[in-house]
């Protein structure tokens, strides 16, 4: 039997790519999954002030197929872990899942001998591509981590890098 | 009430008034005089003093008018801890005991589902209790 | 007019489905799940199933030394951080007979009074938009950046917060802060005003929550419901008035008091009380004494043998730390009695019988915050 041969080996649409990947990352439709602390410094992200609609982000979805990027925000637990799993199977690809906080990167300020209850860090349960560490990250780290997943996803980054004075 | 020992505290020294220590058949007419009176359930706590090998239950009230906090306390043998429960009289000591059962192993006797509440639902430990490994 | 339904007619079509309600759900407010048995849009039956969030605050206050445990007070309701830090260092205080300077407790009045406002305000936007309307988010949004910004340049964090410390605060407040928060004050009365013309007297939102979910002062009281739940249903029960703490006493501020004890009245109470907690600031501001910050605290603290509790009034309603001390630094038993714990276990009884809009209407005027419950 002849091994199935996927057509981005064979065949690449270089300008098509490109753009693709550019309409992609200027519309990352977040799915909404808050699920402590994290989650209000999403919110504020969406909020007036840092506004991540200015990246196309602030499109909530609240159903996993209809989401592009999962952002993790807050502690995932052993009695969670197994929603947090089938939601990222019902994701369609291209997804991407961004651990936003320390609790979702690896299992933050909960982890300590003896503990039964949290898993330590999401990527124990699927893989993550960007990790925004934080207890909770400012809403500024979060646009940080989402034009680092465009970049990831162009590979050039779109918008000038912040320097601290 | 039989058996109780009642001790007065004081209130800015330890955050309640009235200390009641019952054996574990009196709480619920404990519960029932105090919910006459027109006390609230605040919370019920669970303590595992391992080295006298007892189990306790505290029961908080506090009343909506009045500055008076209750504490009633009781003591149950660490191998085989069962009290009475409470929710008949306070339909709030249900989750309260849910609770306490998860983290300690208490049974609530008479409790209408005392199945876990904070734990997944097929846990079988009890996380608080001094002897306990992950 | 609510439309209620009489639970004990059979059902119309005779057959019954089980609606799961989250745990993941733009309307639960974190990780609820809701099992809900619904005839058609009726909700004869609603289980609610917690500890998708629970994070073991009370095995980890056994396992440190209490100062180490003062991180965790501000990630159990992030909301209202500052108010369970207080509650935690009031019950430490109480045990170790700590004595705070006056300064001390005027910040933490302060800073307390203005978590409240952002925590009422975020809950604000979020009941909104659970029932439908979006912009108001945006606006509380933008006046919370504002507090948090007042915030941030006193404690150092936006969100949870760890200022307090046995015996006081960590940091004096810069000599600015005043002159801000008045001027937040001063902006922030007008946006009152422009909610209330906006949203409170909007002829939708009324009909949406008159009338709908109402909720005994007896139901609060045998489920230990506390906080705007209570206050909404008539009974005149806040912390800081009944148990007086901190300086409390001293300052002069109402208790919003609704007798309806439907959604709507609960909301009314929320807002006055943002509108009390402004006159608070004020008050405190003006009479905030010069001193230092931070009491007389045993190097290695170690409470007596015993047990201690301290209540505060939280934004969500009575908190009350108990902590079961066995002379070691660690505590041998930490308890913590969140006001989202009571309030969510009267949701089963006070939702029997409602459209599911409504119930959800009336699990948003309840103001959870899961992680409160789960702890």
């Amino acid at each position: 039997m002849e091994t199935p041969v996927d057509t981005s080996q064979i065949v690449k649409f270089a300008k098509l790519d490109e753009l693709l990947a550019l309409s992609r990352a200027n519309s990352l439709w977040p799915l909404t999954f808050g699920l402590a602390c994290c989650a209000i410094e999403m919110m504020a992200a969406g909020g007036p002030r840092f506004d991540i609609s200015r990246f196309g982000a602030e499109v909530f979805r609240p159903s996993p197929r209809q989401a592009d990027v999962m952002i993790v925000a807050g502690t995932i637990n052993r009695k969670m872990a197994m929603a947090v799993k089938t939601l990222y199977d019902q994701m369609l690809e291209p997804k991407w899942v961004i651990a936003m906080g320390n609790c979702a990167i690896s299992g933050g300020p909960f982890v300590f001998p003896g503990q039964y209850a949290v898993i330590e860090g999401v990527d124990k349960l699927f893989p993550v591509d960007i990790f925004i560490p934080g207890c909770p990250p400012r809403p500024e780290a979060l646009i940080e981590g989402i034009l680092k997943l465009e970049e990831k996803l162009t590979g050039k980054r779109r918008w000038p890098v912040v320097k601290p004075e | 009430m039989d058996g109780a020992v009642t001790t007065p505290a004081d209130h800015a020294a330890k955050g309640y008034d009235l200390d009641v220590a019952l054996a574990a058949g009196g709480v619920v007419a404990a519960a029932e005089y105090l919910g006459g009176i027109g006390f609230s359930l605040d919370t019920m706590t669970g303590v595992d003093w391992i080295a006298q090998n007892e189990m306790e239950v505290v029961y908080d009230y506090f009343h909506p008018a009045s500055p008076l906090r209750i504490v009633v306390r009781t003591r149950v043998p660490r191998d085989n801890p069962e009290v009475p429960t409470v929710s008949g009289v306070f339909p709030g000591a249900n989750w309260h005991e849910r609770e306490t059962h998860d983290f300690f192993g208490i049974r609530f006797a008479g409790h209408p589902n005392l199945t876990p509440l904070l734990l997944p639902e097929d846990a079988d430990y009890h996380p608080l209790r001094k002897d306990f490994v992950a | 007019m609510s439309a209620s339904f009489d639970i004990g007619a059979p059902s119309k079509s005779g057959e019954t489905f089980v609606l799961n309600l989250g745990p993941q759900h733009p309307a639960a407010h974190g990780v609820l799940r809701v099992k809900m048995t619904m005839d058609g849009e009726y909700v004869m039956r609603s289980e609610p199933v917690i500890g998708y969030i629970h994070r073991m605050h009370e095995k980890m206050g056994e396992n440190r030394p209490l100062a180490q445990f003062l991180p965790n007070t501000g990630r159990i309701d992030y909301l209202s951080a500052l108010h369970y830090n207080h509650a935690f260092v009031g019950a430490v205080e109480r045990a170790a007979r700590i004595e705070v300077p006056p300064r001390a407790e005027f910040i933490r009045v302060i800073t307390s009074e203005l978590n409240r406002i952002s925590s009422h305000l975020v809950w604000w936007g979020a009941f909104l938009l659970d029932l439908g309307g979006f912009t108001p988010l945006l606006y509380a949004f933008d006046d919370r950046e504002k507090i948090l910004d007042l915030l941030e340049g006193v404690t150092g964090s936006r969100l949870t917060y760890c200022y307090f410390r046995f015996g006081g605060v960590r940091d004096d407040l810069d000599e600015g802060f005043a002159g801000r928060t008045r001027a937040f004050i001063a902006q922030m009365r007008p946006r009152l005003k422009m909610y209330r013309q906006l949203v409170t007297d909007n002829v939708i939102l009324r009909k949406r929550l008159e009338d709908i979910g109402p909720i005994s002062p007896e139901l609060c009281r045998k489920y230990g419901a506390t906080g705007p739940v209570i206050r909404g249903s008539g009974v005149p029960y806040d912390v800081r008035k009944v148990e007086p703490y901190s300086v409390y006493s001293q300052l002069d501020f109402d208790v919003p008091v609704y007798p309806e004890g439907d959604c709507m009245g609960r909301y009314r109470v929320r807002m006055d009380e943002i509108a009390q907690s402004l006159r608070i600031i004020e008050q405190a501001l003006d009479k905030l004494p010069d001193g230092p910050t931070l009491g007389k605290v045993p190097r290695v603290l170690k409470l007596p043998v015993g047990d201690v509790c301290y209540a505060v009034e939280a934004a969500r309603g009575r908190l009350m730390v108990r902590i079961v001390s066995d002379g070691k630094e660690a505590a041998y038993r930490l308890k913590l009695r969140t006001p989202s714990f009571s309030n969510m276990s009267l949701f089963e009884e006070a939702s029997r019988g409602m459209m599911l809009a409504d119930a959800l209407a009336l699990m948003g005027s309840l103001d959870l915050v899961i992680p409160d419950i789960d702890r």
